[in-house]
């Protein structure tokens, strides 16, 4: 999933000075299961808006905001008639018109398709983190992935040293290994404990008798796969 | 075998080779570098240079080294991979070795965090490993990317480890694989305990490595305090607190308990010890006549 939060909401009504018909569009994919930007939150975002004095004339959710319509469908369409067409209304969506602002819940990745789509303005109501799962106790969401190009999790017990090693660390723990939590974490400079990544691998290979697999030398990453502007080609 | 520098022919004769390490100052000021010179010089027989130590911004490694050596004594600079990427830490050694660098220390480094700009973005693009490995390669006349260096750099090249964390083994581990990228000498964490000494003697007898024990006076009850609740791997026995909580004389007390684990060091075989003053480098010299009367 994409782990996201939601912006404060100051900063959200910063963005919208000079608008003055603003639509609100949830995301029916990732943060509606973790709840910071399904239904519930659109519309309790509308409320919170329109407390400060905003114009909240519609809010919707689209099924998955990171895929909403062809661009060369769009580009037969105007803006009203998109957003009628990638978001369910939950609220005033149908009779919109004239919206001249869209603050999007979706993740980054959906605020970016739906700007894409339309040149009506639209705003981010969240922040996004990383990408991430929720603890099965579920007090945590937890980054898993940062999408490095270069899976290794076949050596690795599972567990992702380039993600969950706060220096990624390709060969091994550093020194910094205190009492089973990774030093950056300690209280003196975090507020939470995060169990050291290669401590736990260890645990798990040699349970599993593949400890041989922490002795391989990892050579350096290429970083070629895992810099900023990348695209693949449409897998077919 | 042909060496490079004094610090590896020592360590490779049958002398107790002792290393110092020199802290860069906070400013421009090379005169607390002079100051540290003038006190170790004569008892190590090279003194290492950290790199930003937990990742505050102090002076550079190379000019400390170069301003010791300059006065004489044989410098190992320390190089982590905090802030560097493959390309700075490539061109570094490059410059340092042209400036007659001839002992390098492989480091993985702090992570920022843990100093005065945390929001700096760390960078780790190699890790100690690979960092040990990049060093070889250089020394062996070609840089990661494969290009030839004509004239390639001369130097040693050594490692970290902490032999006080739990558990130890991915520790050694680690070591093992550090050995094979091309480690010639290990410095440790810094050991209060007697117990640890011994545990890294069973533990790291099977690598052809020497390996210096690193040991540092305890100033006071509460940076003894500190090191327990913060530092990681750092081991205190009962009993030196104790001395150190009874002693009517704490610089007295502190160059003692060094000066006891020096002669243990000794005693079990190491091949030197690496002595980190923090800031008692006038007693450096005391430190190991002291464990020579042990």
């Amino acid at each position: 999933m994409i782990i996201t939060r939601q912006k404060n909401l100051e900063e959200i009504i910063g963005m919208l000075q000079g608008s003055e018909k603003v639509a609100i569009i949830g995301c029916g994919g990732c943060v509606t299961f973790y709840k910071t930007g399904g239904r519930k939150q659109t519309i309790e975002m509308a409320e919170k808006l329109r407390e400060k004095g905003i114009d909240v004339v519609a809010t919707g959710i689209s099924a998955r905001q990171c895929y909403l319509i062809e661009e060369k469908e769009a580009e037969a369409l105007d803006d009203s008639e998109i957003i009628k067409k990638v978001a369910r209304s939950i609220e005033g969506l149908e009779e919109a018109e004239g919206i001249d602002a869209v603050v999007s819940l979706a993740c980054g990745v959906g605020v970016q398709n739906l700007a894409n789509l339309i040149d009506t303005p639209v705003y981010p109501a969240q922040n996004t983190l990383f990408m991430g799962r929720r603890r099965v106790e579920g007090d945590f969401d937890i980054e898993q992935c940062i999408g490095c190009g270069d899976c290794v999790l076949g050596y690795t017990a599972g567990i992702c040293p380039v993600t969950r090693c706060a220096k990624s660390l390709m060969n091994g723990p550093c020194g910094g290994v205190f009492n089973g939590n990774c030093e950056v974490s300690q209280s003196r400079v975090s507020e939470y404990d995060v169990p050291c990544a290669w401590i736990h691998i260890y645990e798990k290979l040699k349970a599993n008798g593949k400890l041989d697999n922490m002795r391989r030398i990892f050579p350096e990453k290429d970083f070629i796969r895992a810099t900023h502007m990348r695209k693949v080609e449409v897998a077919k | 075998m042909k060496y490079y520098s004094e610090f590896m022919r020592s360590l490779k004769s049958s002398e107790f080779t002792i290393s110092g390490e020199i802290d860069p100052p906070k400013d421009v000021n090379p005169d607390e570098v002079k100051e540290q010179v003038k006190h170790l010089k004569g008892t190590v027989v090279a003194a290492n240079v950290t790199d930003n130590p937990i990742g505050d911004v102090i002076m550079n490694t190379l000019a400390p080294c170069v301003i010791m050596q300059d006065l004489g004594l044989e410098a190992i600079y320390q190089q982590t991979c905090r802030d560097r990427n493959r390309i700075a830490l490539q061109s570094d050694i490059i410059g340092a070795t042209a400036l007659g660098i001839k002992n390098v220390l492989a480091l993985t480094g702090d992570h920022p965090k843990m100093g005065n700009h945390p929001q700096a973005k760390p960078v780790f693009d190699l890790d100690s490993v690979q960092l040990t490995g990049m060093l070889r390669k250089m020394r062996e006349g070609s840089t990661l990317a494969g290009t030839e260096l004509e004239n390639p750099p001369e130097y040693h090249i050594g490692v970290g480890i902490s032999p006080g964390v739990e558990p130890l083994e991915p520790e050694i581990i680690k070591l093992e694989k550090k050995v094979k990228a091309g480690a010639e000498f290990a410095q440790t964490q810094v050991i209060y305990d007697v117990k640890i000494l011994e545990r890294l003697k069973d533990e790291a007898s099977h690598l052809d490595l020497p390996i210096l024990p690193g040991f540092a006076p305890l100033k006071s009850i509460g940076m003894a305090k500190f090191m327990i609740k913060y530092v990681p791997g750092i081991r205190i026995p009962e009993e030196t607190m104790k001395k150190l909580e009874e002693s009517k004389n704490r610089v007295e007390t502190s160059i003692e308990i060094v000066a006891e684990l020096i002669a243990a060091a000794r005693d079990m075989n190491f091949s030197g010890v690496h002595i980190m003053p923090v800031g008692m480098d006038i007693h450096v010299r005391e430190m190991v006549e002291r464990a020579g009367e042990i």
